[in-house]
């Protein structure tokens, strides 16, 4: 009897083994999918796309991509040529590349992006900076012209990212549908994760990619802990009109950036405390752009003062604001019409006839600002500690929040979508498991400390640029007066990174210059010290006030 | 009663032959791959228990196994590299369809995975192991992956029992056994037999070299403790020399050898067999495929070996 009990058990058993082994949906109810994306950002598309261009996995592999947000409204986005969405990004030229190898780049309206050719790195206070030219750098593509990264919208990239994985069929997007829930499956030998939809489908993956942002689920799910800080820090985001000029990027090491768009139109991200951003989110937008130009162009001290004027009366109107700017540039002998000034000009006046001296130092003069563009969030710092866990794996925001500084984290994410793409097409040609960690290691390898490099050094440039103390502010400055002279260690500091091939698709040229920027930074502030010491005897003191200068910042974090 | 740790060191050293005696294996340097008449059942009961109580720890990739796990890619390279060397790769991810493989010895199926991975890429896949526990869980971890289900099939067996059967494979492997095999010989003779004219034979094992018995005992056995503690044997090792010798001389008497000259280093010709080392580099933290213009040096300790039958054989 019990012989017999047991023998239809194990019949029974069998029978359910090959019922999980059909493909399809098994009795259990799963779909089996062989990728699961969850998050149709920009990072989550871009992995979708390189799987879906690679002609070599000939479609046998099956992707899923859930998305809850509509993705219509992506899809369908426009906007007139001279209007322009606040979010922009700063597509590295090793991003250009990826995305022109997957064939995405097509997709991206070309009259949307902006080359940046010339750039300043420039110093909010002391009035020091350097200039980087992609030309005389020799930096740059073979094809088209020389530029150090490409502006563009995020949501220009997204589009073009859902024109591109529109055709293809191996690819199923399911918008507006959110994951409910994550578990993993209790067929034996298995443990594979399972994600419970909102629109009733219950997929079981045999990779399970996290590209949901900072709360990822995909990350609470394998158990993965991320570490990092909020910076008492938020970015005002906004599109700037003014005169048409061609000029610079102004990078933001300084409190401000100021990246074009477009001759007429220019992206802002200003890091500011969060009452300030509170404030001026808030306010008019005629004083937010008072404010962006004055910060240009008044000494700190006064930009200070207006800062807490504003504070203090946060109702301050937009003539009020004016005629403080006005008393400031007078206190200070800025002529009326000069490039300095702003308060006593009309915008569209100052790009009539010949543009006064030092103009070309300024970004163009503020005239208005885009409606609907101002926003504002809140600058974070965020690292996973690790990139893989039981059939999952992390890319883009899920993984690391960088400071957002021009948009780097989404060159990361799209560095991490390549090298993910990579990782699971040498898998799958060799016949390997692409859920497996083995599989998956070379990907958090490549990974993992090169996105940990560009972070750590948009964390101590921030770090650095956020400090007002004078010993800092001199030593900064100094070094980068010393380095903007040194043409042969500027060319090197970019060379070295331009040597770099293309498919590597690392965290890009441009920040790989500033990474290595920063480390020389502090190479030329040595230099400037030693030169000191030689004149007076007090710059022994000078160090100590910025090694506990340079301590203060450090303490913030703990 | 012993504390632990002694009375591990007791049977150790017990059981293992002794330094004295391995330095004598360098010197003496046994045939291994000579004939021993007649052949008898070539599995080895001592170690089908070893890995039948490790069998519960094949598929954590992190733990006993993981430098087996991280070799597989590297494997599969080489085996892909061979098979397609003479057709070319149009549809990659099913590069392999149509073939018959068989591995021989698959442990928890990682390399069945590799052949499954041959199964994977398309080949339909036989994986046999003497351990019933390994066979379990194998196919238990199989299972779960609904894309093996028609490829690959799983059995507790030997090598012998096979080579009664009619069925013949276009591809053998046997990665990382014939160190672990009583008579060494049958065991390979009989992995031969059981391929198909035109067919492929892949075997990886250690070299009897100093350099491997500091490497694989010393090193990773007892001093890293990455692998337990009497895994290897190292009198059991084969160099890749007698591996070439055995298949330069006729198999069965009269018929063509399957090697049929070599060169110097007694290295054979590359369009019938190679020799390949396969070396751990521990700061990469993963195994590098030596490429295929080395010196034997990189076949020292870890390497695949491949071998084609002729057709007229």
């Amino acid at each position: 009897m019990l012989l017999r009990w047991a023998r239809s058990r194990a019949r029974h058993t069998r029978a359910l083994a090959r019922l999980y082994s059909g493909l399809g949906t098994g009795s259990s109810g799963y779909k089996e999918c062989d990728v699961v994306i969850v998050g149709g950002g920009p990072a989550g598309l871009a992995f979708a796309s390189a799987l879906a261009a690679n002609k070599a996995l000939d479609g046998s592999v099956k992707v899923t991509l859930v998305e809850g947000g509509d993705l219509d409204k992506v899809r369908d986005w426009e906007m007139p040529p001279d209007a322009f969405s606040n979010r922009v990004v700063s597509l590295t030229n090793a991003s250009q590349d990826f995305l022109d190898e997957i064939g995405a780049w097509v997709h991206l309206d070309a009259e949307r992006t902006c080359p940046i050719e010339d750039m300043q790195v420039w110093d909010g206070i002391s009035d020091a900076r350097i200039d980087f030219s992609a030309a005389a750098l020799g930096l740059g593509r073979g094809k088209g012209s020389s530029q150090m990264a490409r502006l563009t919208e995020t949501l220009n990239l997204q589009r073009g990212l859902l024109q591109h994985l529109s055709g293809q069929s191996n690819i199923t997007l399911l918008d507006s549908t959110k994951v409910e829930n994550i578990f993993s499956d209790d067929i034996p030998g298995g443990g594979w994760p399972v994600v419970q939809l909102s629109n009733g489908n219950v997929l079981r993956a045999r990779l399970l990619v996290g590209a949901d942002g900072i709360n990822s689920p995909v990350r609470s799910y394998s158990k993965i802990d991320s570490y990092g800080w909020d910076y008492n820090t938020r970015a005002i985001v906004a599109t700037l009109l003014h005169p048409p000029r061609i000029f610079p990027a102004f990078l933001p090491t300084g409190p401000i950036a100021f990246l074009p768009l477009s001759d007429t139109a220019s992206s802002l991200v200003w890091s500011t405390t969060p009452a300030l951003a509170a404030v001026l989110t808030k306010a008019d937008p005629a004083i937010l752009a008072g404010m962006i130009n004055a910060a240009f162009r008044l000494p700190e001290r006064s930009v200070r003062f207006l800062h807490r004027r504003l504070l203090e009366q946060p109702s301050l109107s937009p003539e009020d604001l004016r005629t403080e700017i006005a008393f400031r540039e007078q206190a200070h002998t800025i002529a009326p019409h000069s490039a300095y000034a702003s308060a006593t000009i009309n915008p569209e006046d100052a790009s009539v006839g010949i543009p006064p001296h030092g103009a070309e130092a300024l970004p163009p003069l503020v005239a208005s600002i885009q409606p609907g563009t101002i926003a504002s969030f809140p600058l974070r710092l965020r690292h996973a500690e690790e990139y893989i866990g039981s059939r999952t794996v992390l890319i883009g925001d899920a993984a690391h929040i960088v400071h957002p500084l021009a948009g780097q984290g989404l060159n990361l994410g799209l560095g991490d979508a390549a090298a993910l793409a990579r990782c699971v097409s040498t898998a799958l040609a060799l016949g390997g498991d692409i859920g497996s960690r083995t599989a998956l290691t070379p990907y958090a390898r490549e990974r993992y400390f090169e996105n940990h490099k560009v972070m750590s050094a948009v964390d101590k440039l921030h770090k650095l640029y956020a400090s007002t103390a004078p010993p800092v502010v001199w030593a900064r400055s100094t070094g980068l007066e010393v380095l903007n002279e040194l043409d042969t260690i500027k060319a090197g500091i970019v060379g070295a990174a331009g040597g770099q091939s293309s498919a590597r698709a690392g965290a890009g040229l441009f920040w790989d210059t500033v990474a290595s920027g920063v480390e020389t930074l502090v190479g030329g502030a040595r230099v400037a010290e030693a030169v000191g010491s030689g004149l007076q005897s007090v710059a022994g003191g000078i160090l100590q006030q910025l090694a506990r200068a340079a301590a203060g910042p450090e303490n913030d974090r703990r | 009663m012993l504390p632990r740790s002694r009375a591990r060191l007791l049977v150790s050293t017990l059981a293992r032959p002794s330094l004295r005696q391995h330095v004598c294996a360098l010197h003496t340097s046994p045939r291994r791959l000579a004939e021993q008449q007649p052949p008898f059942s070539t599995v080895n009961d001592a170690e089908i228990a070893h890995f039948s109580r490790l069998s519960a720890l094949w598929w954590d990739e992190r733990g006993e196994f993981a430098l087996l796990h991280k070799m597989n890619a590297h494997r599969m390279r080489f085996i892909r590299e061979k098979l397609l060397s003479d057709r070319p790769p149009d549809a990659p991810s099913r590069a392999l369809a149509g073939l018959d493989a068989l591995d021989v010895g698959c442990g928890g199926g990682i390399l069945s995975e590799a052949t499954q991975s041959l199964a994977r890429l398309g080949a339909s896949t036989l994986a046999v192991d003497a351990s019933a526990e390994n066979v379990h869980i194998a196919s238990r971890h199989a299972a779960a992956d609904a894309r093996l289900a028609d490829a690959l099939a799983f059995r507790c067996a030997s090598v012998e029992e096979l080579v009664r059967e009619p069925r013949r494979f276009d591809v053998v492997c046997s990665m990382e056994v014939v160190e672990h095999v009583d008579n060494p010989a049958a065991f390979v003779r009989a992995c031969a037999e059981l391929v198909r004219p035109g067919g492929h034979l892949f075997l990886s094992t250690v070299a009897r070299t100093p350099l491997a018995y500091l490497l694989t005992i010393v090193a990773a056995e007892r001093l890293l403790r990455l692998v337990e503690p009497g895994t290897h044997t190292f009198s059991k090792y084969i160099n890749p020399d007698e591996l070439v010798g055995f298949f330069a001389k006729p198999l069965v008497p009269g018929a063509r050898p399957w090697i049929s000259r070599t060169y110097a280093h007694g290295l054979p010709t590359r369009t019938e067999a190679e020799v390949r080392g396969i070396v751990y580099v521990p700061w990469r933290g993963d195994w590098v495929l030596a490429p295929r213009a080395t010196t034997p040096w990189s076949s020292q300790v870890n390497y695949l070996f491949w071998v084609r039958r002729p057709y007229d054989s």
